[in-house]
């Protein structure tokens, strides 16, 4: 019931419905907060789970081990080249289950929003997230919004968790590596970082480069089903190829070595990544995964990868050696060597 | 110092008294600033950029002539080496006679 | 990419790597004074593959490095006033002033953005009239037509809310430095290509005469500093020291002439200090008077702040080619990447950056011990 349609309900203060922008009272647990739900939210995300509106929602999972992740969306902007926020928080919560071999049954989302955000932007990222998590295959079965006052946030923040069951028979981990395992990744990288960059004020240039963000599930599935024996499954997200490596190094207490010349990097990609200085295996995926597979069954898994679209451009990087613990060493084409190591924080734009 | 990254000249045009332009870098674009590479330069033409700002064009004339030079210095060395090997290889199978 | 990716062709790589092996009848000691070139060095193992012929000293051709402590604290101190929006090229954030360094100072309320370009500094302060833009305008020879232009066009059109922070140095001087020092041991020099792209090279020729030292004009793909290098070596071998431009395509013996020409409106000569190195006479470019308006240390007053530089980083003796980093006592111990004391320690390519990876990864521990 608005408050147009019935001026005799009308009380001083009352909240003046503004269909553009979110408001502070969308978050208060009254009627802006349900009507906010109701005709922004469940629209999107139908499922039973959800539609109970309890308290929390009731899933069945089957008798065993269950994997749990969780992580939050602060990306900005918000839109970007080839997806936004909102599939990004699907994706990346079920790509981190997918990692453990998991399946993955369900999915949380918790949003905040900053006063003033744009109703449509908000239509445009719910309607992403309920798109990703469709064609996942996994239902949205709880969430919750808060709204925070104007400048106390970025626009939206997104938090989701995932639940997968565990696959008894599937379970890579990154401590799994061993001397002799080949690197395989699963398609060309550093897309999403430069799309992301491409759009931020006082950098920006014009491309055709998208955000590669995909689920992963279904390329986990066909290495599984290849019978490969994957030891370990990573998405090389934020710090980029060099630091999912550098974080496996120090797991498996191994060493790895990476060879330049078979990085697959688009070529638009590496030329933004040349124009402002930065090394693009430090540039964040979203869609990829690294792979670690023991060396007679390369071919194997590799092939398993090129089968699906997603994986088609799958290739071996590099190997896992016995050598230098917990350092990633990259041959360059000249053949020279160089650490790849953690960076201290983000990767900036260099003048020299 | 100074990364600077050669780019190909899409388009020229003038911003208030300021020659500007749109270069091509491999796929990716950016607007630059022409002003002090004006005179030698039009719409197809390669120049570095550095910050965005043409420092210099391109000679592509001395370029390929520079390259052709360093191509052929290495086919010529891999050609000493293959009449080294085959010399070698020669006398290695002279010796167990 | 076209002009890019063919200079980084292995094949004529390793063919100039033996050519230089094969020519060099001892080590030779070459300095690179540019940041650009250090990075391909250094990202491609150029050190490694030369080890016995060649021995590059990354010297002090990084505008990041050289900053002096003095400029980064006031620009510290600008941006954390509270209606200053300061910009900057992305290196400068996390290079340590006397406290913090600029990544701190956003952290701590401070508004600092990095730019591509010191335009897209300027468009911010037309954007935004109520706030004051500073740009970091640091860098050499090659940054200076650009950043005079972001000063000449504040004026041109009127933007009155636009000022630098100047921090120009130039290479020839520190050439010179490097060359009168008592304990000098480099033989020959590559020039940095974008330098002598708008400076052109006339006046490198006196210095290469005066000092008998080859002095290579050189580009920055894998490619041309093995040319570059294996120029020099040629030189040595036979005794001849001259200038000799690799970087044809790119530079003309002249340069660019309309940047100096700007370059030489807006700025003028001066005396400038280089980090861990000290002051050189005119080696550095500040504003002329009638651009006051635009200079940032008199804006914001701080012009008159001194520093003195920790005692424990040697810095300068590492760009100059004194010593090697593990030489430094603060090396590895109170100087690491994750806290750098000086700022070869600060980039990935920084000498002593490079150097502390490559400690790490030839002392690695097969057994797993290492921490």
């Amino acid at each position: 019931m608005s408050a147009k349609a019935n001026p005799a309900s009308l009380s001083c203060p009352v909240p003046i419905e503004d269909a553009d922008r979110v408001q502070l009272g969308h978050g208060s647990g009254g009627k802006l907060s349900a009507q906010l739900v109701a005709r922004h939210f469940l629209p999107h995300f139908d499922n039973a789970a959800l539609a109970q509106l309890g308290d929390a929602s009731i899933v069945s999972v089957t008798a065993g081990e269950v994997a749990i992740s969780t992580d939050s969306f602060v990306v900005q902007p918000l839109e970007f080249p080839g997806g936004n926020i909102g599939s990004l928080a699907v994706h990346g919560t079920l790509n981190d289950v997918a990692m453990m071999g998991a399946r993955a049954v369900c999915l949380t989302a918790g949003f905040v929003l900053e006063e003033g955000l744009s109703v449509a932007v908000l239509d445009r990222v719910i309607a992403e997230m309920a798109r990703a998590s469709r064609d996942a295959g996994v239902p949205i079965v709880a969430g919750d919004t808060k709204v925070v006052e104007r400048g106390k946030a970025d626009g939206l923040y997104i938090n989701t968790t995932g639940l997968g069951v565990v696959d008894p028979n599937f379970r890579p981990a990154p401590a799994r590596a061993v001397p002799g395992d080949v690197v395989l990744v699963s398609g060309p990288i550093a897309r999403h970082g430069m799309a992301i960059m491409a759009a931020r004020e006082g950098l920006s240039f014009q491309s055709a480069i998208t955000s590669d963000t995909a689920h992963l599930a279904p390329l986990v599935d066909a290495l599984r089903a290849s019978g490969a024996d994957v030891h370990v499954l990573r998405d090389p997200t934020r710090g980029g190829v060099a630091s999912a490596l550098n974080e496996i190094a120090a797991a498996s207490t191994v060493g790895i070595e990476i060879d330049e010349p078979v990085l697959p990097v688009p070529g638009d990609v590496r030329a933004a990544c040349e124009m402002l200085g930065l090394d693009p295996l430090y540039v964040a995926n979203e869609g990829v995964m690294v792979v670690f597979v023991p060396a007679e069954q390369a071919e194997l898994a590799l092939r398993a990868l090129r089968a699906h679209p997603l994986g088609a451009e799958s290739v071996r990087i590099g190997r896992v050696v016995a050598a230098h613990p917990r350092i990633v060493a990259l041959r360059t084409a000249l053949g020279g060597t160089r650490v790849v190591d953690l960076l201290p924080g983000d990767q900036l734009p260099r003048i020299c | 110092m100074c990364l600077g990254i050669p780019g190909k000249i899409q388009s020229i045009r003038d911003d208030a008294g300021l020659v500007m332009g749109v270069i091509d870098f491999g796929g990716v674009q950016r607007d630059v600033c022409l002003q002090y590479v004006a005179d030698e330069v039009q719409v197809g033409d390669y120049v570095i950029v550095h910050v965005g700002f043409a420092i210099t064009r391109v000679d592509e004339d001395e370029a390929r002539r520079t390259f052709e030079v360093l191509k052929e210095m290495s086919q010529l060395d891999e050609l000493e080496w293959m009449a080294e090997a085959a010399e070698q290889g020669m006398r290695g199978l002279e010796k167990p006679a | 990419m076209k002009y890019l990716s063919e200079y980084r062709d292995a094949d004529i790589a390793k063919r100039l790597i033996g050519r230089i092996k094969t020519r060099a009848t001892r080590c030779w000691t070459l300095m690179e004074v540019c940041g650009g070139q250090t990075h391909t060095i250094v990202r491609q193992g150029l050190d490694e593959l030369l080890e016995g012929s060649v021995e590059m000293i990354h010297g002090p051709g990084c505008p990041v490095c050289v900053t002096p402590l003095e400029q980064i604290d006031k620009a510290l101190l600008i941006a954390a006033k509270p209606n200053v929006i300061f910009t900057s090229f992305g290196d400068m954030l996390r290079v340590p002033g006397s406290d913090c360094d600029l990544q701190q100072v956003r952290a701590r309320g401070g508004s600092v953005k990095v730019v591509y370009s010191p335009l897209d500094a300027l468009a911010l302060a037309q954007k935004h009239p109520d706030k004051e833009v500073v740009f970091f305008a640091v860098g050499f020879e090659t940054t200076a037509p650009a950043n005079a232009m972001a000063v000449f066009r504040a004026r041109q059109l009127g933007v009155q809310n636009f000022s630098v922070l100047v921090s120009h140095v130039t290479v020839p001087p520190a050439i010179t430095a490097i060359l009168e020092a008592p304990d000098n041991r480099v033989q020959g020099f590559l020039a940095a290509g974008h330098v002598c792209a708008v400076m052109g090279y006339t006046e490198y020729e006196p210095i290469a005469a005066k000092y008998k030292v080859p002095i290579i004009v050189t580009g920055f793909e894998p490619v041309d500093i093995l040319e570059g290098i294996s120029l020099a070596v040629n030189q040595l071998e036979e005794r001849r020291h001259e200038v000799e431009n690799q970087y044809v395509r790119s530079v003309r013996r002249s340069g660019t002439e309309p940047a100096r020409a700007l370059v030489q409106q807006v700025f003028e000569l001066a005396n400038r200090q280089w980090r861990g190195i000290g002051e050189i006479p005119m080696s550095g470019l500040r504003l002329r008077d009638e651009f006051a308006a635009y200079d940032a240390e008199r804006k914001f007053g701080v012009g008159g702040l001194k520093v003195t530089e920790p005692a424990a980083c040697r810095a300068g003796d590492v760009l100059t080619g004194r010593i090697k980093p593990p030489q430094c006592a603060a090396f590895g111990t109170l100087c690491t990447p994750e806290r750098p004391l000086g700022a070869p320690m600060v980039s990935t390519e920084g000498a002593c950056s490079a150097y502390y990876n490559l400690a790490k990864y030839r002392t690695a521990d097969p057994a797993g011990a290492a921490p």
